[in-house]
């Protein structure tokens, strides 16, 4: 019997280290005979803490939201007593959501123990490098690679066997591979999943490629802010040190190889490949101009191969399967699968690793289980603050490359914020802009400016002083910054304000030319009014605003003075009779 | 090698596998703008100036990074290349701060550089000074004198205590002039063989004549008046210019080779018509002659006179007034000057009649207290509604008393007559000094205001006829201050100079960076009381004409020169932002938003810091660190704060700087300068003259930039060269200041290995 509790960065946000002791605490005080361990996260992080139970006849029961109570009643179940353990169980449409997904980068995620090797080695871990530094050569690692098509899992999709060819090519007896775990887009969390989940999975496709390179040495440069992540991925080196998986003579091969960690101080640039090696050089993290690329001269000058988490976690089941098999999934110009961070107004957020090609409408109304509070689906955010938003009537578009560019927004590393009708699209911009000019490393004259002029010109159509002209303004300076900067940060930050001009032009005039946020999100622009009709008089109103705006006489309609009102809302949230209107 | 072939903005050029397409075109004479790019630091691509594009990549290209390949077809014109360009100028001026020019220079309608040579004369480097001037205003004598100088309305030193005395100094220097046996002149161009007439000898008109000389014109000015000068000769008493002064410098323009003709009406003695054909362009500058009537009964009697036409006729034919009893009604300087003029022909009592209070008089102050002084006696808050006579003559006038009501329109107080509270004046000459207006006989060619006056374009001055251009009180708006004309009698002369050469008349404003400054700036400055002119005393100077004010001597001159804050940017001469922003007509404005303040202390003997004009190109981290190897400054912050300071928050003098001033040297706006050798600072084009440094036995050459005598800094004399702080700061022989420096020896020993390598130089190394 085995019982592992998902402890990914969600769980344990759930508090499930609590249930973990709690389960421990239960099954050492009834003596029960089971293995209880941890694993990652499945991808199903609203429905956190997730307790998965294999009986020993092999049948499994997931168990979801699990409370103290929960934890009772499948510890009766476990001693065989009477028990409510039932109504914990995993609901049939969320389990065929999870069923219907097709996991390769996740595969282990959420099932085995990621701090524990040997449950990796049973799920044929570290197979794939025995097989190709026992039976192939680099080249042939290469044309498995070409053959699977697969492409950067960062973002831009560039086609990983050219990188590793190029930086193959590259002259020089010193060599570094290098992971970019810098995962830093604004809800995307699919990196960190893969490395708290199944940390193995990631050495030995960062192992794979630094065979068909031709490095002895890997960097995994994670951000500081996933220290879970760094935990696991650390107690993962050691052991696998310790099994002489990783060091000298690898399988008693020649292939040498060790990995190091480098933990990022939290620069959003320095997800961009220059960038992150001016850090691990010790530099300020800028951008360098390209070329050199990489591949010629990167991390000290010396040929630098950088792949993203998730692109390495698909190297193993690509090497095991065959570069075709991974190839027969997607699309014509996107192969395989993608994950998918699912985040903002949907029903259940949390992780989808599906086909490319499956369209926005699968995913939101498919795993996403639809709009939160059954409301309607306005726009996604897909590529977090370089991608752009993609509007309710495209949800048909197909997730690949190419459908994607079309639209105005990207693939980007796989963040996809759901907004609903109460989002305001010029707000939406606001807040990605804003995120960009905090991050922005201030290097190039368009960037550091640039984003920070448009965000100027954001938040004053915000807060309804926006002018005649501001729009033209808005559009012809992202255009220059798109076109002026020296890095994707850049070259990308204007997408939200330009895919957001694109299909949603009417709020930005509605917000400059009629003073309006017909979301009602942004605060200078709204309006508070008593119906009286249906205001009672009761007072309540009156004695909550903070500003005294609210005025009457009990028992007939209130009256708010909008000099005085600061659009704080509270009327309308403490009023019992929907008699506070906004608008 | 490995040659590649490639075009340029259709060009064919050639060069190496490896060369950027920035080096390329500059060895084939195609220029690139780049404001981060320098060969000597490795390749940055910040400032996004030097975008390019190239056929075929939808992309646009940072010339100074991208290796050039054979094929390609760049084009580094196009009109999303200046866009580019465009936007990255505008974006970094958004968020730089500081004043290209002073307020002062910039608030004289002739330009004159008043910081620059308040600065010379600070420095004593009077010949300079006055050389400066002159090349925007001919006369510096006669307008210290009279200019009622916007430049000292616009200085800040008033926010310390009192505004410097700019016009005293040109005074000053001007005098100096005077002294000389040949005035100080620029030289002439050429002869282009091009004939221009001026008609009118004013200060516009001759200002016109001076500058289309230089031009290498030949020109002709011709004058109704016997004499030239116009207002300043007829218009302004001889207390405030003495002719003398005002003909030494007419005469030092007319030694230029220009003709005058006087005492000839154009119009009436010779037509424009006939000036057209024997010329290939006309100036006008007539200016304005008659005073504008009152328009209240009586005014026609005899002993009513114009202002303008009472103190013209004092020139000529001065008469005595003893013992009359004489009224000016106006309260501009025409009015004073009359007032004070009438006190000197030795009248009984001199009223001066005014409907608003002092407080609201145009005149300048100091004339109206020098009035005063005279014996002038103001009846404020009085306006005339009827001269009285009898036999035709003025004998009394009424006054209308006036009290002031709410503010108007412009915000000034009008005046509302009280009812029925009058007076009566007992009058024997009544002068209306109320404005001028244009007398515009003979020039009915020309198209006219609905002020009638003469209709000319505010930047070319062309007017209704070809060839034919106008300038000064007898144009557009009518009458204006000396210098107003004198400015655009100079820019006209340039219009007709295009116009000589076919060339299409044009204008474009000058973009300049400002700040505003308020008395909070200014804390840290000690006060320091402006000079007083030295007048003669008001009893004595009232009985005769001689000038009011006795020369100023040269310490005191210095010493009001040294009050100057030094606002305009000493880097404008050479300042490669401001230079870029105006080819490419930059339009920041509709960027304003958040600007940067960094605080700014001078804390270097040698480097000014002005972190507010910092554009992060990062030319002075790059070369401190790559070049020098002292990594004395360095990038903090992220984003858009991000800003450049010396290590760990230290001063820059205590970050391991070894003052070689290559930071400076490479900065390309005036965020890092190089303190001048010369005690008061201020901002020049240089001039440079070779020299040697003689601190060790390398003997480094050197670029001296120059003003007269001043020596202002050294430069390697080659191009990209290097030199140590003993050459660079010591070659003005301030040994103290040199020791005061904190020089890490180690990164000192190695850049005076380079430099002797650079220079050949195999000898026995010199000691730090």
């Amino acid at each position: 019997m085995r019982i592992t509790v998902g402890e990914g960065s969600c769980g344990v946000a759930a508090g499930a280290t609590e249930i973990y002791s709690l389960l421990e605490q239960g099954i050492k005080a009834f003596g029960i005979d089971c293995m209880l361990t941890v694993t990652g996260c499945i991808g199903m992080c609203y429905l956190e803490p997730i307790v998965n139970v294999t009986l020993s006849d092999g049948q499994l029961a997931t168990y979801v939201r699990v409370s103290a109570e929960a934890v009772g009643e499948i510890l009766k179940l476990l001693c065989n007593e009477e028990n409510n353990a039932e109504q914990y169980l995993i609901a049939q449409q969320d389990q065929e959501n999870l069923d219907a997904q097709q996991r390769i980068a996740l595969q282990n995620c959420g099932i085995i123990d990621p701090e524990n090797i040997d449950e990796y080695l049973d799920a044929q871990g570290y197979q794939a490098i025995k097989k190709c530094i026992t039976e192939l050569t680099p080249e042939q690692v290469i044309d498995e690679m070409q053959a699977s098509g697969l492409g950067g899992r960062g973002g831009a999709g560039f086609p990983t066997w050219f990188k590793w060819q190029s930086a193959r090519g590259s002259e020089g007896d010193k060599k570094y591979m290098i992971c970019n775990a810098d995962e830093g887009d604004p809800g995307a969390f699919m990196d960190r999943a893969v490395i708290e989940g199944d940390p193995h999975q990631l050495i030995e496709g960062i192992m794979i490629g630094a065979y068909a390179i031709g490095s002895d040495e890997g960097i995994v440069y994670v951000r500081a802010e996933y220290p879970l992540a760094i935990v696991r991925l650390e107690l993962a080196i050691i052991q696998a040190r310790e099994r002489g998986i990783l060091g000298e003579n690898i399988f008693g091969t020649d292939f040498c190889f060790d990995l190091a960690i480098k933990a990022g101080a939290g620069a959003f640039v320095c997800g961009e490949e220059t960038a992150l090696i001016a850090s691990l050089e010790g530099e300020r993290g800028m951008p360098r101009l390209k070329p050199p690329y990489p591949a010629q001269k990167g991390f000290l000058k010396l040929p630098s191969n950088i792949n993203n988490v998730e692109t390495f976690a698909n190297v193993p089941w690509i090497i095991r399967n065959g570069g075709s098999a991974f190839a027969a999934i997607g699309t014509e110009d996107s192969k395989g699968t993608k994950v998918f961070a699912l985040t903002g107004k949907i029903a259940k957020g949390g992780l989808a690793e599906v086909p490319m090609g499956t369209t926005i409408r699968e995913i939101v109304y498919g795993v996403g289980g639809g709009i939160r509070g059954g409301k309607a689906f306005k726009a996604v955010q897909m590529g977090g603050p370089s991608g752009g938003c993609i509007p309710a009537k495209l949800i048909d578009t197909m997730i690949d490359y190419r459908s994607l560019a079309a639209t105005g927004a990207i693939m980007g590393s796989g963040g996809m914020v759901i907004m609903d009708e109460s989002t305001c699209m010029v707000d939406m911009a606001r807040f990605f802009i804003e995120f960009t000019c905090n991050e922005s490393c201030g290097k190039c004259t368009h960037c550091r400016i640039g984003n920070r002029r448009m965000l100027e010109i954001l938040e004053r159509i915000c807060n309804g002083e926006g002018q005649d002209g501001d729009i033209e303004l808005l559009s012809a300076l992202a255009e220059q910054v798109k076109d002026g900067s020296l890095c994707g940060l850049g070259q990308t930050s204007p997408n939200p304000v330009l895919t957001t001009l694109r299909y949603f032009r009417n709020e930005y005039e509605d917000h400059i030319y009629n003073k309006k946020c017909t979301a009602r999100q942004c605060k200078p622009l709204l309006t508070y009014t008593v119906i009286d009709d249906l205001c009672i008089g009761c007072n309540l109103c009156a004695k909550r605003c903070p500003s005294g705006a609210i005025t009457g006489e009990l028992k007939k309609p209130y009256i708010i003075d909008n000099e005085k009102c600061i659009q704080c809302g509270k009327c309308a949230e403490v009023c019992k009779f929907a008699a506070v209107a906004v608008d | 090698m490995n040659e590649i072939k490639l075009t340029i903005n259709g060009i064919q050029a050639t060069g190496q596998q490896g060369q950027t397409i920035l080096d390329i075109a500059k060895e084939h004479g195609i220029e690139i703008p780049t404001l981060c790019h320098d060969d000597r630091t490795e390749i940055y691509g910040s400032c996004g100036i030097c975008v390019v594009e190239a056929e075929g990549n939808p992309k646009l290209l940072r010339a100074c990074s991208t290796m050039a390949a054979d094929g390609m077809s760049i084009n580094t014109n196009s009109d999303r290349v200046i866009q580019s360009r465009k936007a990255a100028l505008e974006l970094l001026l958004s968020d730089h701060s500081g004043d290209c020019r002073p307020p002062c220079a910039k608030a004289c309608p002739a330009e004159t550089d008043c910081q620059g040579y308040v600065g010379l004369i600070a420095n004593g480097e009077y010949k300079e000074a006055l050389k400066l001037i002159k090349e925007k205003v001919p006369f510096p004598a006669s307008i210290g004198r009279v200019c009622p100088h916007p430049c000292e309305d616009a200085c800040r030193r008033e926010l310390v205590e009192e505004p410097v005395a700019i016009a005293a100094m040109k005074k000053f220097v001007g005098d100096i002039d005077l002294l000389e046996e040949a005035a100080n002149t620029p030289p002439i161009a050429p002869a282009t063989g091009k004939r221009a007439a001026v008609v009118g000898g004013g200060p516009g008109g001759l200002t016109a004549a001076y500058f289309l000389r230089l031009n290498g014109h030949e020109v002709t000015v011709y004058d109704a008046m016997p004499l030239m000068g116009g207002m300043l000769r007829y218009g302004i008493p001889e207390y405030r210019l003495p002719k003398a002064v005002l003909q030494k410098e007419i005469d030092a323009i007319e030694s230029l080779g220009i003709k005058f003709c006087n005492s000839v009406r154009v119009g009436a003695d010779i037509s424009l018509k006939e000036l057209q054909d024997q010329n290939d362009a006309v100036i006008v500058a007539v200016g304005a002659w008659s005073s504008i009537s009152l328009g209240c009964p009586g005014e026609e009697l005899g002993g009513v006179i114009g202002g303008i036409e009472f103190l013209r006729g004092i020139d000529i034919n001065s008469k005595s007034l003893a013992g009359m009893n004489v009224a000016v009604v106006g309260g501009g300087n025409t009015a004073m000057d009359a007032c004070r003029t009438a006190v000197r022909l030795g009248a009984a009592n001199v009223y001066n009649i005014y409907r608003r209070t002092k407080n609201e008089m145009p005149a300048e102050e100091i004339e109206i207290r020098q009035a005063e002084e005279e014996g002038v006696i103001f009846k404020n808050l009085t306006n005339p509604i009827e001269v009285l006579g009898k036999d035709g003559t003025a004998q009394a006038v009424r006054l209308q008393h006036m009290e002031l009501g709410e503010p108007d329109a412009s915000g000034r107080r009008s005046p509302v007559p009280i009812q029925g509270s009058e007076e009566t004046l007992a009058i024997d000459m009544a002068i209306m000094a109320l404005g001028q207006r244009l007398n515009g006989i003979g020039l009915q060619e020309l198209e006219l205001t609905r002020g009638g006056t003469i209709l000319a374009d505010e930047h070319t001055f062309a007017t209704s006829v070809e060839g034919v251009f106008a300038v000064g009180d007898a144009t557009n708006q009518g009458a204006d201050i000396a210098i107003s004309a004198i400015g655009e009698g100079k820019r006209a002369a340039e219009m007709v100079g295009l116009y000589l050469k076919g060339m299409k008349l044009g204008h474009s404003s000058e973009f300049l960076s400002s700040t505003e400054k308020t008395a909070e700036d200014f804390l840290d400055r000690q006060k320091q009381q402006r000079v007083s002119a030295h007048e003669r005393d008001a009893g004595v100077r009232s009985r005769d004409f001689a000038e009011i004010d006795l020369p100023m001597p040269e310490q005191e001159a210095k010493n009001e020169a040294f009050r100057c804050l030094e606002c305009g940017c000493r880097d404008y001469f050479e300042c490669k932002l401001i230079d870029y922003a105006n080819r490419y007509n930059v339009e920041p404005d509709k960027y304003r938003g958040l600007v940067n303040h960094n605080p700014k202390k001078d804390e270097h003997p040698f480097i000014v810091r002005d972190p507010d004009k910092c554009i992060l190109c990062g030319l002075c981290v790059r070369v401190c660190d790559e070049v020098i190897g002292a990594t004395a400054l360095g990038f903090v912050d992220r984003g858009f704060v991000t800003s450049v300071k010396p290590a760990l928050g230290a001063d820059l003098a205590d970050a391991g700087c070894i003052a070689c001033g290559l930071c400076a040297q490479m900065c390309p706006t005036g965020a890092l300068t190089e303190r001048q050798m010369i005690a008061k600072q201020v901002p020049l084009a240089e001039e440079y003259t070779e020299g040697a440094c003689d601190k060790c036995p390398i003997e480094c050459k050197m670029k001296i930039a120059v003003k007269g005598s001043l020596k202002l800094r050294a430069l390697p004399a080659k191009e990209g060269g290097l030199l140590c702080y003993k050459g660079k700061f010591g070659f003005a022989g301030n040994a103290g200041e040199l020791e005061s420096l904190k020089v890490p020896a180690g990164i000192q020993q190695s850049l005076l290995e380079k430099i002797a390598k650079a220079n050949g130089y195999d000898g026995p190394m010199p000691e730090n």
